[in-house]
Formats: C-alpha cells, sequence, structure tokens
C-alpha cells in the first residue's frame, strides 16, 4: 500500500481520573479516507484533537514519518503545520476577512511572500465556491460558508493530512450538503483524509477505511463494506441499526 | 444674574492674564502627558497580559514552568501596589524617593520624564488586568484554529488574539485616557505644569478662586468630551464594514475546480443565479446574515 503517513500506537488520554481514550492503535496511509464514528462521548474527537497535539496524549506515541511526535522537546507548530485541521465550530479568525483568514497562515508559518499565498488562497477558495465572498468577515457568511472558508484555509497549508472533527454537526441541515459535496471531492482528488463524522453515508461511500469507537478503544475498523456490510461485533450491530432504522 | 455677570467678567479677567501664558499651556501639557503616558500604560498593559496568559503544561520543563510561575507573581505584585496605593503619592514616592535611595545619582533632569513615568506605570497596572481580561475572553477556538494552521503561542497572539482583544478593551483604553486627562491633575505635587497647577498659580494672584474654578471645569469636561467623541469614532473604525462587496467570477467554475456545464446544475445552490440576485438585494439594503 501507500507511504504511512501517521502511526498510532497504544494511545491513550486520561482526563484526571476519566479514561478517554484506552490503548488506540491505528495508521493512516497515504490517500486513506478514513471515517471514524461511534456514539457522543466515545473519544473520537478527542483521539482526533490529540493527533494534533491540542489535546497530549498521557502515553503512547504518535509516529508522523517515523518519528514520534508525542513526547517531549517536539516542535508540536511546525508539525502541525502538516496537519490540517478543520473544526466543529469553523474556529475561522474573526479579525480578518475570508481571504485574509486564507492568507496569514502561509505567509507567518510557510513564510511564503504575500502575492504567492494570495494566489494559492484564491485557487482554493474558488475550489470551494467561496471565491466571491473573499472580502466578508466571518461574522457575515453563513455556517456551511465558514465551514468551507475553514477548508480553504486548511488546504492553503499544503497539508499531507487533513483532520475533520465532526465538519457539518454545527450545520443546518440544509448546509451539510454544500460542505460534504466539498470534502468527497477532495477524497477523489485524493487527499488524505481523518473525518469523525456522524454522517453515515459519507462513511459508507466515500472513505476507504471506517473505524468504529465505542467508550474509548476501536471495537471495530474496517473497510466500509466490512463495517457496514458485515459487522462482527455486537456494539457495532446495535450502534449501525440505530442508524438504518431512520 | 448680578452673579453671573460678575462671574463671566471675573473669567474675562482672568483669561486676559493668565490665558495664554498658564491655561493654555496648562491644556496642553496635560493633555501630552495623558496621551503619552495611556499609550505607554497600554504597551506596559499588554506585555503583562500576555506575559501572563503564556500557557504551560505539566509536561514542560521545570525551568519554563518556574519562569513563568516567577514573571505571574511579579506582574500580579506589579498590579497590587499600583492599583493599591494613590496616583499622588506615587508621584511623591518615585520623585523623591529614587534620588534619595541612590544619593541623588539617580533623579530626574526634567519633571516630564517623573511625571510620564508615574502615571503610566499606573495605567500599566490597571491595563494589565483589562487586557488579560480581554484575552481570555476571546473563544478559545480562535487560539486552536491558529494552533492548527502551526502558529507559535506569539504568532496566535499577534495575528489573532491580540487585534480582537484590542477592540474589545477599547472602550476600557478610553476609560483609563479620559481618567488620566482628570488624574494628571494630582502632578502638581510634583510640580508639573499641567491644567490644573495653572489654576493654582492664576488665584495665587488674583484670589479669583471660583471663576479661576469655573474656567478649570469647563476646560476639563471639553477635553473629555472631545476624548470620548474621537473614542467612539476610532472604535466604528476598528469595527469596519458592515457589508462587503461580492467579487465576480466565472460562473462555470465549480467546487473542487471542476467546470460545469451550465445546464448540467451546480453543486451548491449558492452558485445559482436567484440565489446570488436575493444576496446581492439584500447587500443593496446594507442587510447582511449575522450582522451585529
Amino acid at each position: 500500500m501507500g507511504e504511512m503517513i501517521l502511526q498510532i500506537n497504544h494511545l491513550s488520554k486520561s482526563f484526571g481520573s476519566n479514561l478517554v481514550l484506552r490503548d488506540i492503535d491505528f495508521t493512516v496511509e497515504k490517500g486513506d479516507v478514513t471515517s471514524i464514528i461511534g456514539a457522543s462521548g466515545s473519544g473520537k474527537s478527542t483521539l482526533l484533537r490529540c493527533i494534533n497535539l491540542l489535546e497530549t496524549p498521557t502515553s503512547g506515541e504518535i509516529l508522523y514519518h517515523g518519528e514520534n511526535v508525542a513526547g517531549r522537546g517536539v516542535n508540536a507548530a511546525a508539525y502541525r503545520s502538516h496537519v490540517g485541521m478543520v473544526f466543529q465550530s469553523f474556529n475561522l479568525f474573526n479579525n480578518m476577512t475570508v481571504l485574509e483568514n486564507c492568507i496569514v497562515g502561509q505567509v507567518k508559518v510557510l513564510k511564503k511572500n504575500r502575492e504567492d499565498a494570495r494566489k494559492r488562497a484564491m485557487n482554493y477558495l474558488e475550489k470551494v465556491g467561496m471565491a466571491p465572498y473573499i472580502n466578508a468577515k466571518p461574522r457575515q457568511i453563513s455556517g456551511g460558508q465558514k465551514q468551507r472558508v475553514a477548508i480553504a484555509r486548511a488546504l492553503a497549508m499544503d497539508p499531507e493530512v487533513l483532520l475533520f472533527d465532526e465538519p457539518t454537526s454545527a450545520l443546518d441541515p440544509e448546509m451539510v450538503g454544500e460542505v460534504l459535496n466539498v470534502m468527497q471531492a477532495l477524497a477523489q482528488e485524493g487527499m488524505t483524509m481523518l473525518v469523525v463524522t456522524h454522517e453515515m453515508a459519507f462513511a459508507r461511500d466515500v472513505s476507504s477505511h471506517v473505524v468504529y469507537m465505542n467508550q474509548g478503544v476501536i471495537c471495530e475498523q474496517g473497510s466500509p463494506e466490512e463495517v457496514f456490510g458485515n459487522p462482527q461485533r455486537q456494539e457495532t450491530r446495535d450502534f449501525l441499526s440505530r442508524f438504518r432504522s431512520n | 444674574m448680578e452673579k453671573f455677570s460678575q462671574l463671566f467678567a471675573d473669567i474675562v479677567k482672568l483669561w486676559s492674564k493668565y490665558g495664554v501664558s498658564h491655561y493654555l499651556p496648562g491644556i496642553r501639557n496635560t493633555l501630552v502627558l495623558a496621551l503619552v503616558a495611556t499609550a505607554i500604560g497600554c504597551v506596559i498593559g499588554f506585555v503583562c497580559g500576555v506575559l501572563n496568559t503564556i500557557p504551560y503544561t505539566k509536561k514542560d520543563p521545570l525551568v519554563k514552568r518556574f519562569f513563568l510561575k516567577l514573571i505571574r507573581v511579579v506582574v500580579r505584585v506589579y498590579v497590587e501596589v499600583f492599583r493599591g496605593t494613590p496616583m499622588v503619592l506615587q508621584a511623591v514616592f518615585v520623585y523623591y524617593g529614587l534620588p534619595y535611595f541612590t544619593d541623588n545619582v539617580v533623579k530626574f533632569s526634567s519633571i516630564w520624564a517623573a511625571a510620564i513615568l508615574v502615571v503610566s506605570i499606573n495605567t500599566g497596572a490597571y491595563m494589565a488586568e483589562s487586557v488579560r481580561g480581554g484575552i481570555i475572553s476571546i473563544d478559545p477556538g480562535q487560539t486552536e484554529g491558529a494552533k492548527a494552521i502551526g502558529m507559535t503561542h506569539v504568532q496566535t497572539m499577534l495575528n489573532v488574539i491580540l487585534p480582537q482583544a484590542l477592540r474589545n478593551i477599547m472602550p476600557q483604553i478610553g476609560n483609563n485616557f479620559i481618567i488620566n486627562v482628570k488624574d494628571t491633575s494630582v502632578m502638581f505635587i510634583i510640580g508639573f505644569p499641567d491644567f490644573f497647577s495653572a489654576h493654582r498659580a492664576a488665584v495665587g494672584a488674583s484670589y479669583l478662586y471660583f471663576p479661576s474654578a469655573t474656567v478649570e471645569m469647563a476646560g476639563y469636561l471639553t477635553m473629555t468630551l472631545i476624548a470620548s467623541f474621537l473614542l467612539r469614532w476610532v472604535e466604528k473604525k476598528l469595527d469596519g464594514d458592515s457589508s462587503y462587496e461580492l467579487v465576480q467570477v466565472d460562473p462555470l467554475t465549480m467546487t473542487a475546480g471542476t467546470y460545469s456545464h451550465p445546464d448540467r446544475g451546480t453543486p451548491f445552490d449558492e452558485q445559482s443565479k436567484e440565489y446570488r440576485g436575493r444576496v446581492q438585494q439584500g447587500l443593496k439594503h446594507g442587510r447582511t446574515r449575522g450582522e451585529r
């Protein structure tokens, strides 16, 4: 298979005495689109935040191209510039316009010159269909539009892998589609993606790999056909049946 | 009525005698001192506020944690001491204290330096707390968004958090400026030639206490009213436009860089003609989604 980008070994995370993640193992290869599904509180988001070092893992390793980034003395900022993240609550910079949001990281972190950064930003904003809105401030656009800008902002940094933390959960139903369309297009272009989602159709139809989490452990993982078509564990079946019924 | 005309006559008399020599230079000195000291105080406040909010975790090395704790203690002591004592006393303390302690090696060659120093560190103490409040009031998501694209703590602060915090504490800065315009009057204690000291000089010779006080009242009120008007204007400027211009792009450009045939439908409804028309209609009426 493809080149290994991320390898997570025995990752655990606890908040105080509350063990949220237990002994997580999985890998992300170049071009993988991995969906992480599971009930709320099963640790999906925490896992994603650990991978981006927004939370410090309690124990275990996160190997990025074979190098452990979860230990001490790691330049977290440099690592994060290779790993894009899209948040449930968008987290666009409120003091900047849409275009400025997509430029600032390239100029300040990647040290690109402004003109190149602007071109790159425009390219991705066009891609997500937000080019007409470059002069708007985040407070002036809708949730779905914000999320598309957030995706463009992450893409402009030229990340090796893109993490999505429930990108559609804060959106009105009619705006979910526009964001999922963008994500699907990215997946088809070969972007490596790790998606925490409640959108079962997306997990089933778009992803190449599905991880089902339950109570802080990976309960089952495999291809979408395996996990959705023929789940091995009772927990997985129970979880999926709740989605099928509606 | 008679009293009023007498008051008016006295004021005219005072102004013709002391207006250009005392009152006007006093107004200028008061404004310059307040402006410079507020600006320096804001810088002090921002530095303290930023130092105070550097995050650390248990995983950081002991030395780093020790220094960050030390910084917090030092800032805390500074804030408590200068917020907890009267500025008039601080002026005396600093102005006479430094030469006293250093056997006249360190002393103030200019009364301006002493006044600016005292008012600045006093303002800085208040601003440190305001800035800290301004920083912690910003949604943590903003920090996470900045970190997620690889910004360091300093970059996050300079590009994302402080510009937003600055907007939020603008009313506080204005407040401090207005307080400084008035409270620099206590600097007469070390002989600073401000607007209030003009009053002392004028009444010392003319004994027209009440007319001079009237001039002072009117003068201070005019200064603070103009200041608050200007501050409102600056705040509005900082907020920027409440509407924005749509930029025309090739209408055939579709998401993901693909080009679609016009009659094949569009992935996004926003790209459709009616939607764009609706948005533009809305903009014409100055209404945008999510406008505050």
